[in-house]
């Protein structure tokens, strides 16, 4: 099967309205007819990470305030990589009834999902970067480097998030190792204890797991206050490129294939 | 001008007789040299060819599952050819499924942009076309209801009245479409004529065989994937008529 990248870009700039409507959909709906609406999206992580900050804290007998900040740095990429993946898996089966009756370049589904969550977690970013300014984290000017964080972050998801999508329209029992898989995943990130913390015979899986780097990335501007080291920058971006292109290419190479398997 | 010119064209399904291989069988399957197969591939399209000019309007007939539908979705690009080529001159409007894409907690209103946008409408083209849509629909009323409380009348003449709202160079048809009540049926059917006359080409697909006489001015015959016989509908039409009470 042929691959032309630029006759895809085209194609995919083309339709482009139908991304915009798919990612408005997905935002509007799920919480129409609630009363607080679209802030669910955002009182929901901060929930969740209030709590977790609370009882972890006194579990690990450290300051509130400081862990709250160390814990929302990690949670905020965490929560993007796992809500994408997990996610990501019903992005063809969902929609297969359109699929079947209509030509839409595929990759309008997995994108769609992945910017709607990419919308909540920056937005969910902003709550949380007011609440740790109330609280009186200190935020200094390295917070500028988060956009960039951010891209590398979305890119990496984004590979990842392909690679799940196609795999699951093969194998669907995915749907539901997917989910079980990052529960495990989340306690290999060092989202609730320091990178060396973790010591013993799991110790490797840490440094091996890609989404370590991401969290420290995080991290650095929000809880250190400094600028990440270029070291970690360059291996960031590493992965970023590589899972990225890995998800194009098995993406590309097997989208004419899935309509037939849905 | 349009033109559709189609070479060679074979699509094939992979019936499998698990609904989806599970990654265990994947996987054990990989070391196991004897495997046997679990699917079979069933040929739905076969090698066809044929070419269709602007003015000509088509009727595909054929018993079910002769291929016809899948030879109408291949040139939709909805399905991909196993082999051979479809070149399309045109813009296609396809009018297989009426209503792809609607979301009933959606509004009429906003499912006139979701469907229009699916559909291939610029924002541009909905914005002017939305009141024209709504008119028709005769859906005033009850246009920023989420169309799960629609009836399944009102329903239909929404999806209708978006689907016709433009007219296609290629105007692609799966049975022409007739619903909602008496008074909106005459409508539809009044709204279908002006878009076939329109069209550059047409393609239908109906086992209506008096309608296939009436609006199309070439006919061409399918069984099992391939073609039959491709001609005049007066003596095509009659052909397979005999065929089907003899077969």
């Amino acid at each position: 099967m042929k691959i032309n990248p630029r006759l895809f870009i085209v194609e995919l700039y083309s339709f482009r309205n139908v991304v915009k409507q798919l990612v408005s959909q997905q935002l509007i709906l799920r919480y129409r007819r609630t009363t607080l609406g679209y802030l669910w999206t955002l009182i929901n992580p901060l929930m969740m990470m209030s709590i977790m900050a609370v009882v972890f804290s006194a579990l690990f007998k450290s300051d509130l305030k400081t862990f709250a900040v160390f814990l929302f740095a990690g949670m905020i990429p965490w929560n993007f990589f796992s809500a994408v993946v997990t996610q990501s898996g019903a992005a063809f089966i969902n929609n297969e009834d359109l699929i079947k009756k209509i030509y839409l370049p595929k990759m309008v589904f997995p994108l769609s999902i992945m910017l709607a969550l990419l919308i909540d977690s920056v937005l969910s970013f902003f709550a949380l970067f007011f609440i740790i300014y109330v609280i009186g984290g200190s935020l200094s000017w390295t917070v500028l480097f988060l956009p960039l964080a951010y891209l590398m972050l979305f890119f990496f998801a984004l590979g990842v998030g392909l690679l799940v999508s196609v795999a699951t329209v093969f194998f669907r029992d995915l749907q539901y190792v997917m989910g079980i898989a990052m529960q495990g995943l989340f306690f290999l990130t060092p989202v609730l204890y320091k990178h060396e913390a973790l010591g013993g015979k799991v110790a490797w899986l840490v440094r091996v797991n890609p989404v370590t780097p991401f969290i420290d990335l995080f991290r650095a501007p929000l809880y250190l206050g400094s600028l990440p080291n270029i070291n970690l920058i360059m291996q960031v971006l590493g992965i970023s490129v590589s899972f990225f292109l890995v998800g194009l290419f098995v993406f590309l190479r097997q989208e004419k294939k899935i309509v037939f398997r849905l | 001008m349009s033109s559709i010119r189609v070479a060679g064209l074979s699509i094939k399904f992979r019936i499998y007789h698990d609904s989806s291989p599970s990654l265990k069988s994947f996987f054990a399957n990989l070391f196991d040299d004897k495997r046997q197969k679990k699917y079979s591939d069933f040929i739905a399209v076969d090698n066809i060819t044929f070419e269709i000019n602007a003015g000509e309007r088509v009727g595909i007939v054929g018993h079910n599952g002769a291929g016809k539908s899948t030879l109408l979705k291949a040139l939709c690009r909805v399905y991909e050819s196993t082999d051979g080529l479809i070149s399309v001159d045109g813009r296609i409007a396809p009018l297989l499924e009426i209503g792809a894409g609607f979301h009933h907690e959606f509004t009429g209103r906003e499912n006139i942009h979701l469907n229009g946008t699916i559909i291939g409408y610029t924002p541009d083209q909905l914005r002017q076309i939305e009141p024209e849509i709504i008119e028709f629909s005769e859906l005033a009323e009850f246009i920023d209801t989420p169309v799960k409380y629609y009836s399944t009348g009102m329903y239909m003449r929404l999806a209708f009245s978006v689907a016709t709202a433009m007219h296609p160079d290629i105007l692609i048809l799966d049975e022409i479409f007739a619903g909602g009540d008496a008074a909106f049926m005459n409508k539809a059917r009044t709204r279908m004529h002006e878009m076939i006359d329109k069209a550059n080409i047409m393609i239908l697909v109906s086992h209506q065989h008096e309608l296939v006489t009436s609006l199309c001015n070439r006919v061409i015959w399918m069984d099992h994937g391939r073609i039959v016989a491709d001609g005049r509908p007066e003596d095509i039409v009659p052909r397979y008529l005999a065929g089907e009470m003899n077969g």
